[in-house]
């Protein structure tokens, strides 16, 4: 996590952003999801515009808080840093969290009056109110209709270790007082009832469900879904584990919940157990570092058989797995090896092996491959109905959705002006 | 483990072990820091400048500001300082106690004056104390002790030539240096009346007359003395070019040894003064900035290029480049191509943009961000040379069928 306070963070800021080349069409600006003008708002902070700087970054990412902790910037932006020819890449993301901590300055904002129709966005995440920030900003007015409270899975599952709710709530808020045109806390049963009133629509509603394991004995007491365990982590609930937790999974929500509980529960013995091998994990390098460092340990190449134990979970069985190269794939296929079982004793079993989209949600929407379906101009196959985020994506990173809402509020424009 | 090459040099009739020495400043103004400063290497000291006045001058206090970036703080440093806190009675006993314990080094005062029995009775006094050197400053651009109030001396021909006068008639045959200012409308004329005055050398130069900053918020200029400030001079690596034409000038014109002084950050720095003219060099702002030890650097710095150059002895690089600073007029016209190479081209394409915005739009973006010169457009300007970060443009040049390369090195 970032350590943007105290201490001569300014001079070190300004060190950092020294070291920014200016590049001109700079590459790391592509590869961040929502394109943030990065070398021009470094080149802000280097002649010492901060609040210039602070508004750049503010207007081009409604996450921006968000982002500033948690957005996995070595693969993405700083990935791509010419800088790294010469040392090593420019701390992107440290330069704009240092913006977002201390140069707020919201009172110069403006926003045109109302000037278009009225548009229902579904859902209330990342997604959904990058999409509403946009569609305000062209004169659009938002009805979001969402389940929850806004914030979506940044505010309720991702661990207070990582992103605290009000640095969430820093993004939110500005959402909530400048953006938003109407909020609806109710859950949306179906399109068509919304598309009686708006001739346009966004949902947003990311993946509701997580994968289940199907494997003899998931039934039995002390097995748990991950991300009803971060939120309830989140939220502060008690939750009563043993001294054994082995978290079934690699990627990074099997991460978060291994992190927080070996952090939570310093005394208690934390393992991640994974099909595959160290290098096929999907989880963000950082997070690794972080479960290395807290001292969570691994089960690589152990596939799970059965969850052992009477009523009550007490060890999973694994077997051994082979792994090759796969020609076609990215990550190395497996195979189970012949006579190589053996019990991992355990106490709860918590699983992290995946998310999906809501069962049965939005059945008039077609799907494909588990996942809402839209065409270029991110519409599905509804006139008018468009989506984005994890529910089009399968799950990607906060930045992303962001992005996609953007994307899909000028096609929603686009889409409008062509229909009138 | 390493021996250094012999940097000793013959300057006015004195041997120093290396040309590199301290010029009057904060850095000489303790007998304490003198001692450090010489222990550590420096071949001379040109202690801070004195003068008769009974009462010490009121010093004002902040007396620096600077700019920079963050890698490099102070690129330049001005400083509203005056003269020595310490009389010259101070000085005198300094003088003898210095060039008891270090014989084989450089003592130099600098003084300044008004009256012609005060110029004089300076330089009585510095003789009597065994003196190796005698440096009057013409130059202060703070100090209003010239002819006429607010100005320096050195920006009036005729007090120039006077005043030199003056001083060498007392100093016989105690070397002279007299240390002028670059602002002035024509430098050569400054030195001319110097070598007519009789000194024997002059240092070139002093700080340049500045107004580092203000603050935006309060408008105070820097360095804000209680809310209010009044013009600097500027010192530090920002005047080298300044310095390096001051000397040109002069070299090219007069027959007159000179102590080169102003901006020299660096043994490369050094080298570049004494190759436009310059005997030794004195610095000031790099030791006050990094301490006395920055001594090793500027020898063994020194000493490799000789290694590199094949010379033996500092003094074979004095004015070395004159004979290639012309006029405008007199330079060739040729053929000139940027080119960039590409193993060494990052892809930053800063040289693009400069290029189409500040050049003459004749940088393409090939793939994979990779800039192609255009060679029907460029017409070999080298602005892209100077904003690649790694130094992987040059420019060819032609001329009657030979080529060369000029590159930063
Ligand atoms: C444990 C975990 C850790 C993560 N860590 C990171 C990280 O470190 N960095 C990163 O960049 N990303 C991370 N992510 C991914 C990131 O959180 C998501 O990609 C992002 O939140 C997706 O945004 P979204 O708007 O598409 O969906 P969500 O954030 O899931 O929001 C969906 C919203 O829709 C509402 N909703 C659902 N159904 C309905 C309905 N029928 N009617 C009305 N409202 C409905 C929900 O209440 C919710 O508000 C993590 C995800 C998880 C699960
Ligand atoms: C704080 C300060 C005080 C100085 N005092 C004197 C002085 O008393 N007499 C003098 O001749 N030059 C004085 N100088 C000028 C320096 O000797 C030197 O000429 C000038 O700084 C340029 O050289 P540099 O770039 O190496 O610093 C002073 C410079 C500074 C920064
Ligand atoms: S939002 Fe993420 S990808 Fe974009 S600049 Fe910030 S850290 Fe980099
Ligand atoms: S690629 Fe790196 S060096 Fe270039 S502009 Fe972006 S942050 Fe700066
Ligand atoms: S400025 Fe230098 S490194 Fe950058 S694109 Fe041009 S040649 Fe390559």
């Amino acid at each position: 996590m970032s350590d943007l306070k105290g201490n001569n963070i300014l001079e070190k800021m300004m060190h950092e952003a020294e070291r920014c080349l200016f590049c001109f069409d700079a590459p790391c600006e592509k590869n961040c999801p929502i394109n943030l003008p990065i070398s021009n708002f470094i080149h802000m902070i280097r002649n010492k515009n901060f609040y210039g700087a602070y508004e750049k970054v503010r207007e081009s990412h409604p996450m921006i808080n968000i982002a500033g902790f948690i957005c996995p910037e070595e693969i993405l932006c700083q990935k791509e840093c010419i800088r790294s020819k010469i040392d090593s890449p420019v701390k992107i993301r440290e330069l704009h969290n240092f913006l977002t901590l201390n140069f707020v300055k919201n009172q110069n904002l403006s926003l045109s009056p109302y000037k278009y129709e009225d548009v229902a966005i579904v859902g209330g995440g990342p997604a959904s109110l990058s999409c509403t920030f946009f569609l305000r900003t062209l004169g659009y007015k938002t009805h979001i209709f969402t389940e929850e409270d806004i914030g979506g899975i940044p505010f309720t599952e991702i661990s207070n270790d990582r992103l605290q709710k009000e640095i969430v709530k820093k993004d939110i808020d500005f959402i909530k007082d400048n953006f938003i045109y109407e909020l609806n806390i109710e859950k949306v049963k179906s399109i068509e009832g919304l598309k009686k009133d708006f001739k346009a629509i966004f949902i947003g509603i990311g993946l509701g469900d997580e994968t289940k394991l199907e494997i003899p004995g998931i039934d039995k007491d002390g097995v748990f879904y991950a991300r009803k365990i971060l939120r309830d982590l989140k939220n502060g609930k008690e939750i009563s584990l043993g001294n054994r937790i082995g978290v079934i999974g690699g990627g990074n929500v099997a991460f978060d919940v291994a992190n927080s509980l070996k952090n939570r529960f310093k005394e208690k013995e934390v393992f991640i157990i994974y099909r595959r091998g160290l290098k096929d994990l999907k989880c963000y390098p950082e997070e690794l570092e972080r479960a290395k460092n807290l001292g969570v340990n691994f089960y690589f190449q152990s596939s799970p058989i059965e969850i052992s134990g009477d009523k009550k979970v007490e060890g999973l069985k694994v077997s051994q797995v082979s792994l090759k190269e796969s020609e076609r794939e990215k990550r190395r296929s497996f195979e189970l090896i012949d006579k190589s079982e053996f019990i991992i004793p355990l106490d709860n079993i918590v699983v992290a092996v995946g998310q999906e989209i809501e069962d049965g949600i939005f059945p008039e929407i077609e799907k494909e491959d588990g996942l809402i379906k839209i065409d270029e101009n991110y519409m599905t196959n509804l006139e008018g109905v468009f989506a984005g985020g994890d529910c089009i994506n399968g799950g990607q990173t906060v930045t992303k959705a962001a992005s996609e809402g953007k994307i899909a509020a000028f096609k929603i424009d686009e889409f409008l002006r062509r229909s009138k | 483990m390493f021996k250094l090459r012999d940097l000793s040099i013959n300057f006015l009739g004195l041997t120093l072990e290396n040309p590199f020495i301290l010029s009057a400043s904060p850095s000489t103004d303790e007998l304490e820091m003198v001692v450090r400063g010489l222990e550590s290497g420096w071949a001379g000291v040109i202690l801070k400048t004195t003068s008769v006045e009974e009462n010490p001058v009121p010093l004002k206090y902040p007396m620096m500001s600077s700019f920079g970036n963050y890698y490099r703080r102070v690129i330049g440093l001005g400083n509203i300082d005056l003269i020595s806190k310490h009389h010259i009675d101070e000085i005198e006993k300094r003088v003898k106690i210095l060039k008891e314990k270090f014989p084989e080094k450089m003592i130099a005062a600098s003084i300044m004056g008004s009256k012609k029995e005060d110029w004089q009775n300076l330089v009585f006094r510095l003789r009597k104390a065994n003196v190796d050197l005698i440096e009057c400053s013409f130059s202060c651009p703070q100090g209003s002790m010239g002819e006429a109030p607010g100005k320096m001396l050195a920006q009036s021909i005729s007090a120039t030539e006077k005043v030199t006068g003056w001083v060498k008639e007392a100093a016989e045959n105690t070397p002279v240096l007299i240390k002028i200012t670059p602002q002035v409308t024509d430098i050569v004329e400054v030195a001319k009346a110097v070598k007519k005055g009789g000194a024997d050398g002059i240092t070139a130069s002093n700080t340049i007359p500045s107004l580092l900053g203000i603050n935006i918020y309060t408008f105070e200029p820097y360095p804000s003395v209680f809310g209010v400030s009044s013009y600097s001079g500027l010192s530090g690596n920002a005047i080298k070019p300044i310095t390096l034409r001051t000397i040109a000038e002069i070299k090219r014109s007069v027959d007159i040894v000179i102590s080169g002084n102003g901006g020299a950050y660096s043994s490369r720095d050094a080298i570049e003064i004494m190759l436009v003219g310059a005997s030794n060099v004195q610095f000031c702002t790099l030791p006050m900035v990094y301490g006395f030890r920055v001594i090793e650097e500027l020898k063994s710095g020194l000493s490799h290029y000789l290694d590199e150059m094949n010379l033996k002895s500092p003094l074979e690089i004095v004015g070395k480049s004159l004979e290639k600073i012309k006029s405008n007029e007199e330079l060739p016209l040729i053929e000139v191509k940027a080119n960039i190479d590409k193993d060494k081209c990052i892809g930053c394409d800063l040289c693009f943009i400069s290029c189409n915005d500040g050049g003459h739009m004749a940088i393409e973006i090939k793939e994979n961000r990779i800039p192609e010169v255009n060679i029907e457009k460029c017409v070999g300007c080298a602005l892209c040379m100077q904003v690649c970060p790694v130094d992987a443009i040059s420019m060819k040049e032609k001329m009657d069928e030979k080529e060369v390369i000029f590159n930063r090195r």
